[in-house]
């Protein structure tokens, strides 16, 4: 079952995108691994480089995944050119939402992979892997809705509203977080510990995140021809 | 036999502008130039044709697909070039025909390198590093080479050199040979379509305000040069669109010509000192004047 | 448009390169091959078969036909059209017949004619 998609025109869509940014995503990979290091240290200093150099690298890299798969091909017209091949607006959105799943996803999975794998191998608290799923939920739940209103939106002005305003919101985020006792009391041990709070912030960026891309599709779908 | 494409009734209103009750079809293996200022609607028209946009009412048919639904199985079908369109910049030709090639099983290979040479593209090189004119020419190439039906080709000339403008329309004529295939191409280039078109669809204003196979168009059209003074009440004649007196000749652009003019313009005391067909773009030019009356 | 067409295949038959029963070009090559429209190429062979210089048969495409006089009726007609627009200027120069006599003489005798323009259209 297809649901009436041109599958294979979909594919290289997808590996069309994965060419053109392979190489800058491999420079956020290796930037990120820099990050990595720096917090493997576990020296406070080079805990706090590390994970800012963490977040730079991250949202850098969500930022970049989205201009260039739609801000920039219909800024530089290529949009144009890919709405002439034989696809339907549901084909165009599943290829550009699986794209960047890709593009982004990637990178994302490694880096969060090597997070977890640096503070659970280094004298760093284990406990801060909760930090870290909440602090890479925050990008995931921000990337998904600039993707989201790059899809839908065609000014300039409103997706970069949203993708710096989403992501810079990540201060204020870990702020707040840090208030709630429940979860900033075991970041220090060395035991996992989930609490409600956390478990129920995470959920929520991921319901979130994924309602946004699924309405996206949704609506995408809906529409009979581009313009 | 299956028209290339058939629209009726078509409607499309954005914001600033209407495209209203457009009825137009095109038979198989012809040629179709359409003509219309900037903001006539051609490219809106173009867009509806390839399924991109939804028409507000109306039909659309384009090699027996209905648009918008079927525009998957229209576009694969389809060559669809238009100026609003680029290649990306940081690869290059090669890269391009790649992708496309992978798309649509009916890619000539042979006809591809043969427009490589023919048009003097280097095929490794990154389209950031081409021309304007090599640009346009790589586009055409990623259309022709695939032997779409129908090409829709919005302002295929525009901003091209002499010798890049003869190249591209030397290769459209090529599609001419086979009277499968049909192109439907806007200009601002009253030459070319006035050259390479079979009929003319004239859009003014978001409306077709005229469409007639090419050579009955223009026969419709003479200017007339008289001697004599301007007799009152010629500008009511319906058949007139301009009338100009200078001195004592007085110049006529007729746009309903019928062999009875001359003798009435006698019997209203006018000599007709020379009648001349008129090349398409000053037609062109005197319809829009006169408010889009073709 | 269409009378370019019609000058270039008369002069051709006129010239003999194309011999009298020869086969045309079919109109979607001639078309192709001197980058107008089919439709154009269709008038000129209307208008050359009106006139009598070629013969279509249904079905088969159109030849030369077999006597020369229809083309030469049609270049007569080609030049008498060029003399009355020489007429029109001449009037507007107030020159009299004789006087149009003279420039015509003296057009001659400027520009000795060759004997035959043969190959002239590309």
């Amino acid at each position: 079952m297809n649901f009436g998609l041109n599958v294979p025109v979909i594919r290289l869509l997808i590996v069309k995108d994965w060419q053109l940014f392979q190489k800058q995503l491999a420079a956020y990979v290796l930037a990120g691994f820099a990050a990595l290091t720096l917090l493997g240290l576990a020296k406070p200093w080079a805990f706090y480089l590390g994970s800012l150099a963490l977040i730079v690298v991250l949202v850098a890299a969500a930022c970049f995944a989205i201009a260039t798969s739609l801000l920039v091909e219909r800024k530089e017209q290529t949009l144009a050119f890919v709405m002439s091949l034989p696809v339907s607006p549901l084909d165009f959105t599943a290829a550009k939402l699986l794209g960047n799943l890709l593009t982004f996803g990637v990178p994302f999975a490694v880096l969060l992979l090597g997070t977890l794998v640096v503070i659970l191998t280094t004298p760093l608290p284990d406990g801060l892997v909760i930090l870290a799923l909440l602090l890479f939920g925050h990008v995931l739940l921000a990337y998904s809705v600039s993707l989201a209103v790059a899809m839908q939106v065609e000014s300039e002005g409103w997706n970069t509203f949203a993708m710096i305003g989403s992501m810079v919101l990540i201060n204020p985020f870990l702020m707040a977080i840090g208030q709630i006792e429940a979860i900033q009391g075991p970041l220090r041990g060395d035991a996992i510990a989930w609490s409600l709070p956390a478990a129920l912030i995470l959920a929520g960026q991921l319901l979130v995140s994924a309602a946004a891309l699924a309405g996206t599709a949704w609506w995408q779908g809906r529409k009979a021809a581009f313009y | 036999m299956t028209a290339a494409f058939a629209v009726k009734g078509l409607r499309k209103h954005y914001p600033d502008f209407a495209l209203q009750d457009v009825d137009l079809t095109l038979p198989q293996g012809q040629v179709m130039g359409l003509v219309g200022v900037n903001g006539a609607g051609k490219t809106t028209l173009l867009r509806l044709l390839t399924g991109l946009a939804a028409p507000d009412a109306g039909s659309i048919e384009v090699l027996g697909c209905r648009l918008p639904d079927e525009q998957v199985a229209a576009k694969r079908q389809l060559g669809f070039a238009s100026e609003d369109m680029r290649l990306y910049r940081g690869q290059s030709l090669d890269w391009h025909i790649d992708l496309v090639r992978r798309i649509y099983p009916e890619w000539d290979d042979a006809y591809a390198r043969e427009l490589i040479a023919r048009f003097d593209l280097k095929p490794a090189q990154a389209l950031g590093g081409y021309s304007h004119g090599q640009r346009v020419k790589a586009l055409l190439l990623l259309c022709l080479s695939r032997r779409p039906r129908l090409l829709l080709l919005d302002e295929p000339t525009t901003g091209l050199d002499p010798v890049a403008r003869a190249e591209v329309l030397e290769t459209l004529c090529d599609v001419l040979r086979d009277e499968g295939r049909s192109v439907l191409f806007s200009s601002h280039n009253t030459h070319d379509v006035e050259r390479l078109a079979d009929s003319i669809g004239f859009l003014h204003q978001g409306r077709l305000v005229a469409h007639a196979d090419k050579e009955r168009f223009l026969d419709n059209w003479r200017r007339v040069l008289c001697l004599g003074a301007a007799p009152g009440g010629l500008d009511g004649w319906p058949e007139l669109v301009h009338v100009r007196a200078a001195g004592s000749q007085v110049e006529l652009k007729v746009r309903a010509w019928r062999d009875d003019l001359p003798q009435r313009l006698s019997a209203a005391g006018l000599t007709v000192q020379r009648v001349d067909p008129m090349p398409l773009e000053d037609i062109f030019v005197t319809a829009v004047r006169a408010g889009g009356a073709a | 448009m269409y009378q370019q067409i019609v000058d270039q295949i008369t002069a051709r038959v006129m010239a003999g390169d194309w011999r009298p029963g020869q086969p045309l070009p079919s109109i979607r090559e001639l078309a192709a091959g001197s980058g107008v429209s089919v439709i154009t190429v269709k008038r000129a062979y209307e208008e050359l078969e009106r006139a009598g210089v070629i013969v279509t048969r249904h079905g088969k495409g159109s030849v030369v036909a077999d006597r020369p006089e229809p083309a030469r009726a049609l270049l007569e007609e080609g030049l008498r059209h060029h003399l009355q627009e020489a007429i029109a200027v001449g009037a507007r120069l107030g020159l009299d017949r004789a006087a149009l006599h003279q420039r015509l003489d003296v057009v001659l005798d400027g520009n000795p004619p060759t004997s035959q323009s043969k190959g002239s259209q590309s």
